[in-house]
Parts: C-alpha cells; sequence; structure tokens
C-alpha cells in the first residue's frame, strides 16, 4: 500500500505499524517503549505523530499503516510535546548528567568512578554508551529539565544470580515485563502498585530466583536504561569489538554476539539476527559462556607423564611421544572416543586418523546412547525411512503439540518458547510425565504417569484413534494389520493400570489428537533410553503416522545430529563404546585416545590413554599424555543443530595459553606418525574435503550460509511409511523393599566438554546443580532430610552422594538426578547408571534407597 | 412528579427478594422478551429508544450492542460495569441494592437480545454487602427458572457471575475492567481492537453500565416511542442524579433527561445548605470539567453538557460552595489521579504526579507565579495523548478549574 510519511511516498506491506514503516525507511521517530519483538505497548508516548484528517496525536507504535495515510511525523508542535514527554521522564530518572552541557569531557573518567553504591549520574550508571534513553535525549536536543530531579530511592536488588536491578534508573517501560510474559512464558516480574508509586517488581518483592526467573537474560536485554544490568559488565568499559559465534551449550545453536575488549570477551548476548533463536538466548548462552571460556579449569599446555606424574611440555615432545607410542599398537589395539561437543571438521579428521593413520574399528562416541541410535535402529530392523530433519519455525504452527521424555524448558529453552508461540495461538499441549514440569501450566492436559510406562499409554492411544478414524486411511500404511492385531493385547485397564494415568485424561488426549491437527510430537533421551525405549518410541511413530504428525526428536549435545551424520557414513564397521571397553578389560585394546568424556570401566587397564579435551577431569588421574584442545571460541567450523540445520561459528578470541584446535592436533599427530596426507591448514580445508565425501553434508556451501541460506543435513525423501507392531514386556523397572525409591534421571547438557558449569560458575549453580538429588517434600519430611544437607544414593551398583534439593515438581517415592560422564568416583551417578552395564539402555530408571550421607 | 423508571419501587420493603420483586411486576419484561420477541427485535427496539450509556460517555448501547459479530463460532460474554468509581456517584449502589432483580431483567435481555450465554457483573469492591446482595439475587433467579439451563423453557441459557474489583479506579475504564476479570493486573488495552470483536479472554465482549442494563425492561414492556417521550427524543429515559456537596438534601433523584441543573440543586436537592452562596458545580463525577454559579441553567443531558464544554458522565452532581476553597477541591482531585493513574504512560503516571505535587506546595503557601501554567501544560500535554480515557478524565477538571478560577488560585500564589 501506498502511505505518505512526512510528505514523502512510500510503498508499505500491510501490517505495519507506523513506526515499522518509518524505521524501514530510517526515519527516525524517538521512542523508548516500543520493540521490534514485542507487541506494543504505547506507554513512554515519545512516538507520537500527526495523522492528516485525523484529531489528536497518535501513538505510531501501536498504530497501522493505513491505504493513503498522510503522516508528519516532525512538526514544531510535536517536538515541543516530545520534549515535555522526555522532560517527564527524565524527571524520574537521575538526569544530571544527561542534560550536563560538559558531558563530553567527563568521558575520561568514566570507569574509575563507576564503584558506588548509587547511581546518581550517567558516568556512575554501568550502562553508560549503552543507553537508549542517552540516545533519545540526545536526539531531541534536550538541555534542561523544569522539574527537579527525583531520586526514588529503591533499595538496589543485588541478590540474585548475574544482574542486577535498580529501579531508580527505571522508566517504565514494560519491556521487561512483556519479554518475561510474552515471549519466554516466566511472568517472574510484572508491574507493581500504580500511580506515582508504580514500577516493575516481583510477586511479594521476592528474589527473582523465588519469582521463578529462568534467568534467561532477555529482560537485560531488552532493558533500555540501566536498570537492568550485567554484574560482568559493571565496572567495564564499552566494547571495542563485537563478534557473532554459535553457541555450544546445547543442540539449538543460538547465534551469540560477544562483546570484547582488547581481545577478552566481555560478555555474550542472544544475536538480534540470530537464524535460530531470534534475539532470544538462555542462563547458559547468556551469561556462563566468559566464565567457562577463562575457567581456571582449562589445560592451557600440553602434559606427558614422567616419573608418574604429569609435566608440561612442548608441543613438539607431547606430538613426538603419543606419536611413537600410538605407533608401537596395532590397530585393532587401539580405541578412539569422538566428541559430540566439537565440530564437524574435528570429528570427520578423528574418523579419518582411524581409519587411515591408526587403521582400527574401535571408534565410537555418545552418540551410541542417544535417541538418534534408538530410533536408527527402529527405522532400520522395521524397514522404514529415518528422516530426523524439522523446522523450529513448523513448532508453532502446529495445533497440538504432544511432550515426551524431556523437560524442554531446561533442555532446549529456544525449542520451549516456539511451544509457548503455538500455546499462546491457541494449540493443545499434552504432557506425558511424571515431573510436574514448569510448562505443564501452559499444558491443556498434563498426563501424570508412571516413569517408563510411555509405550502402553501412546498403544492405547494408537488403539483408540484406530476405533475413531477411518480406518481405511489408515489401512493404506503399510503394517496397519500387524499393528492392529499387536493392539489387541492391549485393554483400557492395562493401560490405566501400566501408566497409573485417569481413564478419562486418557481420553482426553486422544479426542485432542484426533481433532487437533497438525500436531507435532516431541521426544527427548527419557522416552527412549529404556530397555524398552525402541518400543516406547515405535508408539510414538505409529501415533504420528495416524494423524499425519510431525516427529521432532531432540538430540542433547551440541553437535550430536553432526556427528550422528558421519558416524552413519564413516564407520558403519566400528566397535561400540561397550566392546570397546570390554576388550580393553580382556586386554584386547591397550591404547585409548579419548577426544571426549566418557566414564570408563575400573577393571579396564590400558597401557597408553591420550586426553584431548579443554578441561581437567578424572581421566586425566590416568593419562599418559594431555593435549589441551581449544575452546569453541577459539576456532572455527561448523555446527549441526538439533533441526539438522548446518551453521558455521566463528573464531572470537586467540587461543588461550597453548591450546591448539582439534583437528590441528590430530593432523600434526598423523604427521608425525608419516602420514603427510592429513596435513592441513585450516579447518575449512577440511570442510570441503568431508563436503565431498559425507553424502549428508553434500550440497553444503560457506557462500551460501554466509548469505543466510538455511542449509540441513540431506536427507533421503521417498516418504517411505510403515507401522510398527508392538510389543508388550512383562518387566518394569521397580522399586523393592530394599530399594524403595525410583532414580530418574533428568538429562540436561549443563557441562561443555569436560566443564561443570554448575560446579564451575557459582550463580549458575544456585539455578540449577549437577550435583542435585531432587526429592518430594513429603518423602524428604519422611527421610527427614533437608534443602543443601548431603544425600547418599545407593543401588545395586554402588553408591554415590550428592546434595538434597527439595522440590514439590517431584512425585512422590522418585529422586530426580542429573547424569554427567565423567566425575569423580563417590559423585558420578554415571557410574551407577553407566552404559557399560548389563541393561545397557537403562539410563533412564534405577531402583535406589537413599539415606543422610556425610 | 416526575414518572420513575428506576427507582419507582424503592421504598418497598425487601425488594431485593425475588418474591417481592415478582409481586410487583418483577421480570415480566424477562417474560415479554424472550417468549413473544427475537433478538433482532429487541435490539431494534433498543435502538430505538435512544438509550445512552450511563456510565460517562454516554455511548448508545443498542448500537454496542449491534457491533458484536453474530456470525462467529466463539463464545460472547456481557460484562457489567459495577465498579462505579468515578468520585461523586453513587447510583449504580442504590440499583442493586434496592432492585438487584431489575438489573438481573435487564441483563438477561440484552444476552438474549446479542446471544451471550455467559455474564459477569464487575462490582468494585468496596461494595462488599451489594455484591452479597446481588449474588443472592443471582441464585434466587437460578432456582425461579430466569437463569441457568433453558430459561423459561425457551432453550436460552445464560450463566452470571459476581466479579469483584480490589479497588482500582481504572479498573472502571472497559478494557482495564476485563483484563481484571481475565486475573490479570487492571492496565487498560489498546485500542483498536474493540472489546465488542475481541474482548473478555479475547471474545467478543458487551460492556454496559448498570443503569444502561436496568433501562432495558422499562423499554421493552413499554417501547421506544415511551422511553424517548421519558426524557429527550435522542437521549432517552430518565437519568438517575446523584448531588452531593453542600445542598440541603444530597442524594439520587431520577428525574428526566434533560431537566435543569438548576433546578435539580435548588427544587430537587432543597437548595444550598446554610444558605451560603453558591461556587461552582461539577456535573457529571470528578472527571467533568467544572461549571461556574453563572453556568447552570443548563439542561441535563449529554449533548447540552457537551456544548457547554463540560460532560455529563455518571450525573453526579456535585455542588461547591462560596466556603470551600477550589485549591482544595483542585487537592482533593490531583491526589485523586495521581494515585489512581495505572503508571502505564507517561504523561499521566508522571504528570498527575507532578500537578499534585504543585497543587500541594500552592497550598502550602510557597506557589510559584509560574506554577499555574505549568500545571497548564501539564494537563494539556495529557489532554488527547494518553493510552486511555482517564488522561482526559483528569486534564479536563484540572484545565477548567485553573482556567476558571486562576484568580482565586492566583490569590493563594505570593508575590
Amino acid at each position: 500500500m501506498i502511505i505518505f510519511i512526512d510528505g514523502k511516498k512510500f510503498g508499505i506491506e500491510s501490517k505495519k505499524t507506523i513506526l515499522e514503516a518509518a524505521r524501514e525507511n530510517e526515519i527516525y521517530i524517538p521512542s523508548l517503549c516500543d520493540h521490534s519483538r514485542l507487541s506494543p505497548f504505547s506507554g513512554c508516548r515519545l512516538c507520537i505523530v500527526e495523522i492528516k484528517g485525523r484529531r489528536g496525536y497518535v501513538p505510531s507504535c501501536s498504530t497501522y499503516v493505513e491505504e493513503g495515510m498522510d503522516v508528519k511525523t516532525d512538526s514544531p508542535r510535536l517536538r515541543k510535546m516530545r520534549k515535555q514527554i522526555l522532560e517527564l521522564i527524565l524527571s524520574e530518572h537521575p538526569n544530571a548528567c544527561l542534560i550536563c552541557s560538559e558531558k563530553e569531557n567527563c568521558d575520561e573518567y568514566k570507569s574509575t568512578i563507576r564503584k558506588v553504591g548509587e547511581v546518581t549520574g550517567c558516568v556512575l550508571c554501568p550502562n553508560n554508551g549503552r543507553c537508549e534513553l542517552q540516545d533519545v535525549v540526545k536526539a531531541l536536543k534536550i538541555d534542561k529539565v523544569r522539574f527537579p530531579s527525583v531520586y526514588r530511592n529503591y533499595e538496589v536488588k543485588k541478590n540474585d544470580p548475574f544482574f542486577d536491578r535498580n529501579y531508580n534508573l527505571c522508566i517504565l517501560c514494560g519491556r521487561c515485563v512483556r519479554v518475561c510474559h510474552d515471549l519466554r512464558g516466566s511472568s517472574a516480574v510484572s508491574f507493581v502498585f500504580r500511580g506515582s508509586k508504580a514500577g516493575i517488581g516481583t510477586v511479594f518483592d521476592q528474589t527473582l530466583l523465588e519469582a521463578g526467573c529462568q534467568f534467561c537474560g532477555a529482560c537485560v536485554d531488552v532493558c533500555p536504561t540501566g536498570a537492568l544490568t550485567e554484574r560482568a559488565l559493571k565496572y567495564e568499559t564499552l566494547p571495542d569489538e563485537t563478534r557473532k559465534t554459535i553457541c555450544p551449550f546445547c543442540s539449538i545453536g543460538c547465534e551469540l554476539k560477544m562483546e570484547l575488549k582488547e581481545g577478552r570477551i566481555l560478555n555474550s548476548a542472544p544475536s538480534e539476527d540470530g537464524p535460530v533463536n531470534q534475539g532470544q538466548a538462555c542462563v547458559k548462552g547468556r551469561f556462563t559462556i566468559k566464565d567457562a571460556v577463562y575457567s581456571s579449569q582449562r589445560i592451557l599446555k600440553p602434559m606427558i607423564r614422567k616419573n608418574k606424574e604429569l609435566e608440561e611440555v612442548s608441543w613438539e615432545e607431547a606430538l613426538d611421544f603419543v606419536a611413537k607410542k600410538l605407533k608401537k599398537y596395532k590397530g585393532k589395539e587401539i580405541g578412539l572416543i569422538a566428541s559430540p561437543q566439537v565440530s564437524n571438521e574435528d570429528n570427520f579428521l578423528i574418523h579419518k586418523f582411524a581409519e587411515y593413520v591408526l587403521k582400527t574399528e574401535n571408534i565410537d562416541s555418545v552418540v551410541r546412547f542417544s535417541s538418534y541410535a534408538v530410533f536408527q535402529d527402529l527405522a532400520q530392523k522395521n524397514g522404514f525411512e529415518l528422516n530426523l530433519n524439522f523446522k523450529i519455525e513448523d513448532i508453532s504452527k502446529a495445533k497440538t503439540i504432544f511432550l515426551l521424555g524431556a523437560d524442554i524448558v531446561v533442555t532446549h529453552p529456544i525449542i520451549w518458547l516456539e511451544v509457548l508461540r503455538a500455546v499462546n495461538n491457541g494449540a493443545k499441549l499434552i504432557v506425558a510425565s511424571s515431573v510436574d514440569f514448569f510448562l505443564n501450566r501452559f499444558s491443556s492436559l498434563w498426563l501424570k504417569m508412571k516413569p517408563g510406562s510411555e509405550y502402553f499409554l501412546l498403544s492405547f492411544l494408537s488403539k483408540v484413534i484406530i476405533d475413531k478414524s477411518k480406518v481405511e486411511n489408515l489401512a493404506q500404511i503399510e503394517g496397519f494389520k500387524n499393528l492392529k492385531s499387536s493392539l489387541d493385547e492391549l485393554d483400557l485397564s492395562q493401560a490405566i493400570e501400566k501408566t497409573d494415568i485417569e481413564e478419562e485424561n486418557i481420553k482426553k488426549a486422544a479426542e485432542i489428537l484426533i481433532k487437533e491437527t497438525p500436531s507435532v510430537f516431541i521426544f527427548g533421551m527419557e522416552l527412549t533410553q529404556l530397555p524398552w525405549g525402541s518400543q516406547n518410541l515405535a508408539g510414538l511413530w505409529n501415533l504420528s503416522l495416524q494423524t499425519q504428525g510431525q516427529l521432532v526428536p531432540l538430540g542433547l549435545e551440541t553437535n550430536l545430529r553432526g556427528l550422528f551424520e558421519l558416524n552413519r557414513h564413516c564407520s558403519s564397521n566400528t566397535k561400540g563404546f561397550k566392546r570397546i571397553i570390554q576388550d580393553a578389560e580382556e586386554g584386547k585394546v591397550k591404547a585409548l585416545y579419548l577426544a571426549s568424556p566418557i566414564p570408563y570401566s575400573q577393571k579396564a587397564k590400558f597401557e597408553f590413554l591420550v586426553i584431548q579435551d579443554s578441561f581437567m577431569s578424572e581421566n586425566m588421574k590416568k593419562a599418559d599424555a594431555v593435549l589441551p584442545a581449544a575452546s569453541f571460541a577459539e576456532i572455527e567450523g561448523t555446527f549441526v543443530n538439533v533441526e539438522g540445520r548446518i551453521q558455521k561459528f566463528n573464531k572470537v578470541i586467540e587461543p588461550l595459553g597453548e591450546a591448539k584446535p582439534d583437528w590441528w592436533i590430530i593432523s600434526q599427530l598423523a604427521q608425525k606418525m608419516g602420514h603427510n596426507e592429513l596435513n592441513y591448514n585450516a579447518s575449512s580445508e577440511i570442510s570441503k574435503e568431508m563436503i565431498k565425501n559425507i553424502p549428508g553434508f553434500s550440497g553444503i556451501s560457506f557462500q551460501k550460509l554466509k548469505k543466510g541460506e538455511r542449509l540441513f543435513i540431506q536427507e533421503e525423501k521417498k516418504g517411505k511409511k510403515k507401522f510398527v507392531p508392538i510389543k508388550f514386556f512383562s518387566t518394569s523397572i521397580e522399586t523393592s523393599k530394599e530399594y524403595p525409591f525410583l532414580m530418574l534421571v533428568d538429562y540436561n547438557l549443563d557441562y561443555y566438554k569436560n566443564l561443570d558449569l554448575s560446579q564451575e560458575i557459582k550463580a549458575f549453580g544456585i539455578i540449577r546443580n549437577s550435583r542435585w538429588f531432587k526429592i518430594n517434600p513429603n518423602d524428604a519430611k519422611k527421610t527427614k532430610l533437608k534443602d543443601g544437607e548431603t544425600m547418599e544414593v545407593e543401588s545395586s551398583k554402588g553408591k554415590v552422594k550428592g546434595i538434597v534439593k527439595v522440590l514439590e515438581s517431584v512425585p512422590r517415592g522418585t529422586i530426580v538426578a542429573s547424569f554427567l560422564w565423567n566425575e569423580e568416583e563417590t559423585i558420578s551417578v554415571a557410574r551407577l547408571v553407566s552404559p557399560l552395564s548389563n541393561a545397557s539402555h537403562s539410563l533412564v530408571l534405577l531402583p535406589v534407597k537413599i539415606k543422610r550421607g556425610k | 412528579m416526575e414518572e420513575k423508571l428506576l427507582t419507582q419501587h424503592f421504598g418497598i420493603e425487601n425488594l431485593f427478594k425475588i418474591d417481592v420483586y415478582l409481586k410487583h411486576s418483577g421480570y415480566q419484561a424477562v417474560k415479554k422478551a424472550l417468549k413473544e420477541m427475537k433478538p433482532s427485535e429487541i435490539m431494534d427496539e433498543v435502538k430505538a429508544a435512544n438509550l445512552r450509556g450511563r456510565g460517562g460517555a454516554g455511548f448508545p448501547a443498542g448500537v454496542k450492542w449491534g457491533f458484536v459479530p453474530q456470525d462467529i463460532d466463539k463464545p460472547k460474554y456481557l460484562c457489567v460495569n459495577a465498579d462505579e468509581g468515578e468520585p461523586g456517584t453513587f447510583k449504580d449502589r442504590y440499583i442493586m441494592s434496592h432492585n438487584p432483580h431489575l438489573l438481573l431483567e435487564g441483563i438477561i435481555i440484552a444476552s438474549f437480545a446479542v446471544g451471550i450465554h455467559k455474564g459477569f457483573v464487575y462490582i468494585r469492591g468496596e461494595y462488599e454487602t451489594i455484591a452479597l446482595r446481588f449474588e443472592q439475587a443471582i441464585s434466587e433467579a437460578n432456582k425461579e427458572g430466569f437463569l441457568g439451563k433453558n430459561i423459561l423453557g425457551t432453550g436460552f441459557d445464560l450463566n452470571v457471575f459476581v466479579h469483584r474489583g480490589a479497588g482500582s479506579y481504572i479498573c472502571g475504564e472497559e478494557t482495564a475492567l476485563l483484563e481484571s476479570i481475565e486475573g490479570k493486573r487492571g492496565n487498560p488495552r489498546l485500542k483498536p481492537p474493540f472489546p465488542a470483536s475481541v474482548g473478555l479472554f479475547g471474545c467478543p465482549t458487551v460492556i454496559n453500565n448498570v443503569e444502561t442494563l436496568s433501562n432495558v425492561p422499562q423499554i421493552i414492556l413499554n417501547g421506544a416511542k415511551w422511553f424517548c417521550q421519558k426524557g429527550l427524543p435522542k437521549d432517552g429515559g430518565t437519568r438517575i442524579f446523584g448531588v452531593s456537596g453542600m445542598v440541603k438534601n444530597p442524594g439520587i433523584y431520577e428525574l428526566p433527561m434533560g431537566t435543569n441543573l438548576k433546578d435539580i440543586i435548588f427544587k430537587h436537592a432543597g437548595g444550598m445548605k446554610d444558605g451560603k452562596k453558591l461556587k461552582a458545580v461539577i456535573p457529571g463525577g470528578m472527571s467533568a470539567p467544572i461549571l461556574t454559579a453563572d453556568e447552570i441553567d443548563i439542561k441535563m443531558d449529554f449533548d447540552s453538557l457537551m456544548d457547554a464544554k463540560s460532560m455529563l458522565g455518571s450525573a453526579a452532581i456535585i455542588v461547591i460552595d462560596e466556603d470551600t476553597s477550589i485549591l482544595d477541591v483542585l487537592k482533593v482531585i490531583t491526589k485523586f489521579y495521581s494515585h489512581e493513574s495505572c503508571g502505564q504512560c507517561t504523561p499521566c503516571r508522571v504528570g498527575n504526579s507532578w500537578i499534585n505535587k504543585i497543587v500541594k506546595r500552592i497550598a502550602g503557601g510557597k506557589g510559584k507565579k509560574e506554577d499555574i501554567d505549568n500545571i497548564i501544560r501539564l494537563a494539556s500535554n495529557m489532554l488527547g495523548k494518553t493510552l486511555c480515557p482517564l488522561g482526559d478524565a483528569a486534564a479536563m477538571p484540572i484545565l477548567s478549574i485553573t482556567q476558571k478560577f486562576r484568580k482565586e488560585i492566583e490569590s493563594y500564589i505570593g508575590n
């Protein structure tokens, strides 16, 4: 449509506000409460404009353009009114510096006078130079305020992790309230009081932690003033550079922008135009990156074991040492473990190293313990096509969302935002879980169930839908008869008995699935990592075929999908994780190269152990050589995210100490071992080779990535569909008199390589902690355990210690624990649920007993 | 004596009980409307009656009902605005405490006309006994079959719920009222969309004032023409005037629309208390621009007062005598608005707070010469520039008082 702004003609897409239209055409209208990602608020009133033929003044941020509209954004009258409004805002905000005629001269003192308790002027404000209020004052040329400044004298809130709240600087734009409620679903902050006392706060003035804040930092990012400021930036001056890269702390792959000062990272924040995250991140990406990169646990120099002690040596010496040792072993005597938290290029090279240099089939990774592996297995055995790709925005378009096996608010926060968007658009959310997740409050239906009984629920739903929908449609899909007859075994009473779900709720779920389409089925590891995990998945697969819904498998680790793709094509003959360790126990595998943290059996004695990682770990105690790998921030490469999207991440800083990229280390070793064909000078050279050789990566080009094109892993799409008959097991994991509690493993990626974020970063450990054993208040009362006390959890395989965390959301009789691959023995939950034990897939459930620990 | 439409049965013992109400031709209008009329006929009748909204804005009720889309699969809601927070206004509480079933009749007929099956009566927090009484009335009506499923065997269903406010003035603004019923903080919404299309829980919603709906039964029983005759042709019916302040007989007076203000004060309300001289009148609740003693020979209807640059509003007449300092009046007004602003938009939140501070300064004897101009500047900056009508509601009385009584205010400011 055509509109006129200040007399000039513009073509505008409909459904835009005047403010958006003006911004698009680089016409400045001052505003403070508007934000491109948030709904209009029209609170500050600075953006008022005149429209020909309309009485009065309208806020341009909430007035939509109409055909032929004639807008005036600037006139002496408008300027006067805006100045008056801004004066009112400034009368509530410390303004001495804002209108000071000598403000330029203050620059040289800024960094030193920041360390004061109260901010009474810009030079004392942590956000000096990053402040939108400063920008607007400058644009409107305010040089006096005709009201005395009122310092509201609110106490500065400093008792929460990561950021401070100084409401003396707040201008009540409401952006934090809107982003928290509308985009993040948290509603931790809200408007409080009214009139001249109106402000922002939490319920009953609790701390943010108590008020249910997720510490995603979205409010800090949208705050136009210094009211919300990141503590890490408090005493820093402005950055001299900003660089973008991809966050490695989960499989979403958020684009982050990192601020740098003299080559040091100051902070990280979501990039406004991040293709996946669109200006959002989570607590990890927003607040923990810098501390993780600069952690005291970083390995900064190569080390080799000399006289029983690890000693720092030069790269030359370390590489010579490792090369010489490795050469001594035959291929089948060497095992390698690849990492899902490094780049595709690094993993491609380690696979090539195994195949061409070491000539071993003993290469594996934790991919084997992922839902992808279970899915692949199911597809192969039943002859249907495995499709893992999805598009994140499809989630928000769904009418029904069925979630199982993951607390996505923690594990995949950006997926949660899409789910929230769908729910806000009227979609129905069904959650099947035993734990009462935060997001359950947004669900239409929470199927509170016995953990591990999912396939009884899913199969019964299948059965109800077969009975209720037109059989002809479903019968066309292969395997329908087999499915139908396999479901004959299951009746309602059995389903209710096995799952503990009320009959009415099962019926409701079926009704929603039939009525509200399209549907999306999101599942995480807790669905699949059970002895009958493949049946759980088969149940979900059938349901998705019946309702023509989409399956969204959630991989946990950063680049799990990329590593899975490599595994699929590089190493079909490779031996499994378990076999490598077993062979070691039997003395067949003598040397192990760990490029990733894993637990391994105490019985396995290696003659030679190499660790290549960025952070120190328990396994280092046994290592013969330790090679310091650079962190993600120090290198470039590609990751494949949870959607199957390939993303390039960039080098932000120089490697710390003498750390080197993983690919460089492997390449150097190969050359030392006489394989000059593995000589590479940059990771991009490896990318090219990988693109040529790995079918899933074909079609990638960095040019296209740079242009912002969305590139996905190539998948075969013949569209072969087939129902999978369900086998019902009589066994289940049950508690006993001896082990009366059921321990539930809660999968999250609160670690980066060998670094446990909750232990390294104190503030993060307050929000969630890998050492917590979460327990229901009733159970805590019965066992006389209190928050913060030490608890000992014992299973038939041993005992571990942790910290009691009493939570209402945990069901009775259950302990919820987190899982890290490599920890000290006394605290390692991984040891109890180790994949190396016999029930190799039961990584989720374990009967245990508990008592107070010392 | 003028005929009364709303208050005719006031004074009958236990009128608020349904059996007493039924003895005084109660629920006849509901019976007629539901059994003998089509919804469209009801709507046409109410439109023809020119029943203008009694809450303050004076928007024709029938037209408002007509805005609700009929071919929509979402539920539709009726919200009754019984928040009555406008200072000086106390008419709705009389209706609800004396004759709650009259309002219920209006609710049932309006819901039937628009095709609504759920109604919410938003009663201000301070009206606790009224809320209890109204809930009692609802339960009686349910028992007698005037509410609930299949009302009077016509197949029409309607449930009515009481929702109580928590003491905020802004919740009387229709969109803030909706937010409040939804369980949120009572902040006004941006318009458009208007409640008739996107209202309570995102569904089409009619919001009417208590007095407005209470007029509907009479329109149904006696017809639009009769109703117009009781008031003015374009502004039908009577109005309940609530007279307060320095008169001999403060109270409510139901009189024909367009009754002269002078008559209301001097004839009906018994004239000035203690024989004092009249100084000024606020004619339509505190938000209405003030009228000086010379300006009160005026017809009390929407258009006449509009012409006099004031407004009929809630028809709450506040009478101010010669002994009352205009600065005290201003102090009360500005304190009220600075307290009741929701805080969302700058001119209203900060502006009202500053005006109040300046007025207090003048009252404290420390006024400055430029203060009156500052008040005018701040108030003008609110007028027509805020998100909801509260900014206007504050600006109008403040501007009219400072302009019309400038000399008196100046006398409080020393040289």
